[in-house]
């Protein structure tokens, strides 16, 4: 089918068979909502649609309706992520496996609608998983994967593709059948759970140590969500033949170079790899699927022996730079032999960074010394 | 961190509040407690009204009456006749008007009389011989009780009948006679001897001592005070108690056309209301004010609604017979208010000084017992002194009524031959100490109820009947209550300190440290693990039947 | 005149409440009369306080604690869960003070009315932020001290009923701890009824009102019977039935009870009685249609 990365993505949510949909529109998220809405109008998705007044309510539902023990999935973007912010902590703290589609998109003010990770990646602690996806076939795939991850570690996920560039572009998908969808995903049936059959409260106040315990656990569930995120690929892989792994090794071989960047950057990076390759300079991609939890082993296993790399950041954190870049460096801490890291902001507010201009980058890179600050590369 | 606390799931609960104590931040404990209503304090009879009052609420007239013949086999006389200071205490006095209690107790008693329920008898008789002296209520009250406790009772009375005041002081139309007959004979039928017609006089007691175990003396106060200004001369200056004694014989005495009261009591108004009822223009001259008069309210008001003139603030200063008339030259007063309680000393507003005219006077201004030849002291007032258990100087002898009390009230009479009766059966079983004397909780105060719990409900009192019949004769001049309004007026009794299950304490607890058992009989507790004690229970109870007690730790 | 009531055992003793407090006293008809078919909702407040502490909770029915903005929409997420696992016999309530009710969870509260979510919204109003120590929300009365109106707040309460009836919700009502059985038979009506019901129930607080510990259900009477909190119902917003008006009791009989108003003069206890008198002559036109 031809589809763009917001209607792949809803129909990943058919698949997946939510029961209970809080949403609230924003551009450019509204069409997963319009997509889920022309499902259940036309009986092709038995769902209850909550037409919420804002993202952070919305959340609020989720929260609740998974609680209670129901799979539920949400959507938003940008401003509305920034209102959900409260919620994203609590939706965690409650090990509520509620999935939910963010298109990235720049954050007021002032007022703009393109694509930049930022709004998500400021929300990487609010311990939430993350998976950023290149294109609408992998928003489409990580949905169900998501699904199967946090229903297994008891932790929300988020799935994350940019505004126009996938949210917006018609690609070719495939749509996996009904049964190999229901194979893939079993129903969710938690035992805590809001029901007066249980009689189980959640949330009462807790004193210090139990805090405390509580966090070490959202850790540990944090940890396992690794591991349970390399099955999920492993086992669509097996069902679909597509697969992506948590982090993706593109041409890395002999590479002295590999730039490393997120969602759909990557694809342009590929073509800037193949053209350095066909040029005869052995630069690779490292493309990083899962952010949350952040696959350090992977990455170092990954990077070990590469003399350089170059991170390409379409976000930015003030005083620090590019969201990626620190990640990385974080990771890559006391790595003997590790690599020198270099950092460019590229395509922050949705600038066009072409195929030629990352492989400009990467030249420039094997160049130079890497500098600790911020640097603006358009 | 201990071992345990690791195992406290942080997030989904395991447990209920329940085991947690919140007890431990109590300062005060609600203590559910029967307590004395004002109505019960004040009835000289020591009357259960509250309950008894629940009683006839809840339609359960035959346990109302027993109740009420606990202390008072006269229900239906002192429904009546009572001064009923219990209407006076009543807390529902500052809401909407006191509870007709009376008029309930009236309802109760006659009610008893047309159903002819008998009064409980003795369980155990005993060999123990008491002779009472009188048959008026103190007396017969005493006998009563002496009876419920299986003594064998002796009553001497000197009249030709029993009854005393009831049946010789009071006139019919407030008392009618065939009440008297009913409840005495009701109460000689517990198996009382009467021997009529026996004076008992000082010298007789010694062998009425080798015969009888104990004697209660309940001669009542026979002798009418006189005032020194009237020289009783022809017949014309003649005392009430004689008066009322004569009609309520029906040996009606002439007394013309134009008669004058002296006195401000309800005797008085005995005297002046029959005086009316022969026909007679009546003058009462009492020296307290004319709003402040000693008599009931009711009996001042249903006098001058039967054309009674009532002059208060008067003192007859000199009577004097001129052409078969006495003129009464008159003095205004006031009376001085430094006085002591008790005494009346007139104050004499000068140049204000006016004349009655009158065929007959007629003396209403008090009586003495006769005691002259009893071996028992006596006090300066001229009555018997007695300790509280009505136990006079002479061994294993009694008193009381108006031989032995100047509070010159049928009830208080009932309440003082009830008296007696303790005090003589601890000296019959030889115990010593005092009667009663346990301390009782305090009093429920109208503060203490909650009102909110009583919607206004307008006090409705016996209807007299019209006044131009009533003067008529000597029929009853005030209609009882229906079965539909005593209910309705029972309704109205806070049941001050007495629990009714209600449920407020229990429903009211937001820690539901009150609870409620249901057999066999519904009670209350508390639970001291949970009790806080915040006192709502207290609040809310409508009635004063919880108090908070302090807590000592 | 004695109450009775059928209530199931859910509210437990051992909880956290103050002594005498109204908002315990409240809470234990709730969900002693919804019974233990139903979930509860909480957000911060003395409600929470009240739920608790971990691992224990003082009610046998599930009771999530959300935040302090979102109890309308959290209920409404347990709602549509239940209904898709087939538990649509299940009541799903949220209890919130007045700061959770009038101000910050008033966009979520109004959304689920607008949708006509299948809840029963519960507002203890106490009149403040009691459980952060008497701040003034958007219910505290004119005139009323707390600490951010330290001379008493110059604005009126919010109509929280009127505002929510105007939604055209199946059920609106006030209520308070003074007439249990009233209380009662709300909470009964609105568990017999679907769709969106709300009932405001006025809350003493002992400590935030300077009120004695036994004397709440008394001055929630006074509230109801100086004309100061009306207890009333109205089904679908139009059809107005009043349970318990003012009985004539001057305001000033209610205000001089509590601490928190005794800096009052004279003149502003009449003004307060203007107003009490003018709200209840607008109020009572409702009533006779």
């Amino acid at each position: 089918m031809l589809l763009n990365g917001n209607h792949a993505a809803a129909y990943g949510v058919k698949l997946a068979r939510p029961k209970v949909v809080p949403v609230y529109p924003i551009t450019p998220q509204t069409p997963i909502l319009e997509k889920i809405s022309e499902f259940q109008a036309r009986g092709e998705m038995e769902v209850d649609i909550m037409t919420m007044e804002s993202e952070h309510s919305a959340m609020a539902a989720c929260i609740t309706a998974s609680l209670a023990g129901v799979r539920v999935f949400t959507a938003t973007a940008s401003q509305g992520l920034m209102l959900m912010h409260e919620m994203l902590h609590y939706a965690s703290g409650a090990q509520a496996p509620i999935v939910m589609c963010n298109v990235n998109r720049t954050i007021g003010s002032p007022w703009g609608f393109w694509p930049d990770q930022t709004d998500s990646l400021a929300q990487r602690d609010t311990g939430w998983i993350q998976y950023y996806c290149e294109n609408p076939q992998e928003s489409l795939d990580t949905v169900l994967q998501a699904f199967r991850v946090a229903e297994k570690v008891l932790l929300p996920a988020m799935v994350i593709h940019e505004a126009f560039y996938v949210s917006h572009a018609l690609e070719v998908v495939e749509v996996p059948d009904r049964e190999v969808a229901d194979r893939y995903l079993p129903p969710f049936d938690p035992p805590h759970r809001l029901d007066p059959e249980i009689g189980e409260s959640w949330g009462n106040v807790v004193n210090q140590d139990m805090f405390y315990r509580h966090r070490k656990t959202l850790g540990r569930s944090m940890d396992q969500a690794l591991e349970a995120a390399i099955e999920a690929d492993s086992l669509w892989q097996e069902l679909t033949g597509r697969g992506y792994g948590v982090i993706e090794e593109y041409r890395c071989r002999d590479a002295e170079l590999l730039i490393v960047t997120m969602g759909c950057m990557a694809g342009t990076a590929r073509e800037a790899v193949d053209q350095l390759r066909e040029a005869g300079v052995p630069v690779g991609l490292l493309k990083v699927k899962l952010f949350r939890p952040f696959p350090v082993d992977q990455v170092r296993r990954a990077l070990k022996g590469v003399p350089g790399v170059v991170v390409l950041d379409r976000n930015f954190a003030p005083g620090t730079g590019g969201f990626l870049h620190q990640e990385l460096k974080a990771a890559l801490y006391g790595l003997e032999g590790g690599p020198a890291v270099h950092g460019c902001l590229a395509g922050v507010g949705g600038t066009n960074v072409s195929p030629t201009k990352i492989a400009a980058l990467a030249r420039e890179a094997m160049g130079g010394k890497p500098s600790v600050f911020p640097v603006w590369k358009g | 961190m201990c071992a345990v606390a690791k195992e406290i799931p942080p997030v989904w609960t395991t447990g209920w509040t329940e085991e947690l104590s919140t007890g431990t931040w109590r300062s005060a404990t609600p203590v559910h407690e029967e307590r004395p209503s004002p109505c019960k304090n004040a009835c000289p009879a020591g009357g259960n009204i509250p309950l008894w009052i629940q009683q006839v609420r809840e339609g359960q007239y035959h346990s109302a009456w027993l109740t009420l013949v606990a202390n008072n086999p006269f229900p239906a006389v002192t429904g009546r006749v009572c001064h009923h200071p219990c209407e006076v205490s009543c807390n529902r006095g500052e809401y909407d008007g006191a509870v007709t209690v009376n008029a309930l107790e009236q309802f109760v008693g006659d009610l008893a009389l047309k159903e002819g329920w008998p009064l409980p008898g003795p369980e155990n008789n005993k060999d123990a011989r008491v002779a009472v002296i009188g048959s008026g209520p103190a007396g017969l009250s005493c006998a009563y009780q002496l009876r419920r406790r299986g003594y064998r009772v002796t009553v001497f009375e000197a009249q030709p009948e029993p009854g005393g005041v009831m049946r010789y002081g009071i006139p019919a139309y407030r008392l009618p006679k065939e009440i008297v007959a009913g409840e005495v004979n009701r109460l000689l039928a517990t198996g009382i001897e009467l021997r009529t017609g026996t004076v008992v006089r000082g010298e007789d007691l010694d062998s009425l001592r080798k015969e009888f175990a104990a004697l209660c003396l309940a001669t009542g106060a026979p002798r009418a005070k006189v005032l020194p200004q009237f020289n009783p001369a022809g017949g014309r200056v003649i005392s009430g108690l004689d008066f009322l004694g004569r009609v309520n014989r029906n040996d009606i005495p002439a007394i013309g056309r134009q008669v004058a009261v002296i006195g401000g009591g309800s005797v008085a108004m005995d005297v002046a209301r029959t005086a009316r009822r022969l026909g007679s223009q009546v003058k009462v001259l009492a020296l307290e004010d004319g709003h402040n008069l000693p008599a009931q309210a009711q009996e001042v008001q249903e006098a001058l609604e039967e054309g009674v003139i009532i002059r208060g603030g008067v003192m007859v200063r000199e009577a004097a017979e001129e052409g078969g008339i006495l003129n009464l030259t008159c003095d205004k007063v006031v009376l001085d208010p430094s006085a002591p309680p008790g005494v009346l000393k007139p104050i004499v507003i000068p140049g204000v000084s006016f004349q009655v005219s009158a065929d007959t006077v007629i003396l209403a201004v008090g009586q003495d017992p006769d005691l002259d030849g009893f071996p028992v002291r006596q006090g300066e007032n001229r009555v018997i002194e007695v300790d509280h258990c009505q136990a006079t100087s002479g061994a294993g002898i009694f008193a009381c009524g108006d031989a032995a009390s100047t509070d010159r009230f049928v009830s208080a009479a009932i309440g003082g031959g009830k008296r007696a009766v303790l005090g003589i059966e601890r000296y019959l079983e030889g115990r010593g100490g005092n009667c009663g004397g346990e301390p009782v909780p305090d009093e429920v105060s109208f503060k203490e109820i909650n009102t909110f719990y009583f919607p206004v409900a307008a006090r409705v009192e016996r209807k007299a009947a019209d006044p131009v019949k009533r003067l008529q004769d000597f029929r009853e001049a005030r209609v009882a209550l229906t079965e539909e309004e005593a209910r309705a007026q029972a309704h109205r009794c806070f049941s001050c300190g007495h629990c009714l299950k209600c449920d407020n304490c229990y429903y009211y607890c937001p820690d539901m440290a009150v609870i409620r058992e249901t057999l066999p009989e519904k009670l209350y507790g508390i639970q001291d693990r949970y009790c806080k004690g915040c006192g709502l229970c207290v609040e809310e109870c409508p009635r004063g039947a919880i108090v908070l007690k302090e807590v000592r730790r | 005149m004695a109450y009775q009531f059928a209530e199931e055992k859910v509210f437990c003793s051992g909880h956290h409440a103050c002594p005498g407090c109204n908002a315990a006293l409240a809470i234990r008809y709730i969900v002693n009369t919804l019974g233990k078919d139903t979930v509860a909702v909480v957000p911060p407040s003395c409600i929470a306080i009240i739920s608790g502490p971990q691992p224990l909770s003082s009610m046998r029915i599930p009771v999530y604690q959300t935040t302090l903005e979102a109890s309308a929409a959290s209920a409404a997420g347990i709602k549509r869960a239940l209904k898709a696992r087939g538990k649509d016999h299940v009541n799903v309530v949220a209890m919130a003070g007045d700061g959770g009710t009038y101000d910050i969870g008033f966009q979520a509260l109004s959304s689920a009315a607008e949708r006509n979510e299948d809840i029963i919204y519960i507002c203890l109003d106490n009149e403040g932020y009691m459980n952060t120590g008497a701040q003034k929300s958007s219910s505290t009365p004119f005139m009323a001290y707390t600490t951010s109106t330290p001379s008493g707040k110059p604005t009126v309460k919010k109509n929280i009923a009127e505002i929510m009836a105007a939604h055209r919700i199946p059920y609106t009502a006030t209520a308070t701890t003074g007439y249990l059985d009233d209380l009662v038979r709300k909470v009964q009506r609105a568990k017999e009824m679907k769709g969106m019901r709300f009932i405001v129930v006025l809350i003493p607080c002992l400590d935030g009102w300077g009120v004695a510990d036994h004397e709440g259900a008394k001055i929630s009477r006074l509230a109801v019977q100086t004309g100061i909190f009306p207890l009333y119902e109205v089904e679908d917003g139009r059809k107005y039935t009043l349970n318990h008006g003012p009985q004539g009791i001057p305001v000033e009989a209610y205000l001089r009870r509590q601490k928190r108003y005794r800096h009052l003069t004279g003149e502003q206890i009449d003004e307060i009685q203007r107003m009490v008198d003018s709200d209840w002559e607008y109020l009572r036109t409702k009533f006779d249609s």
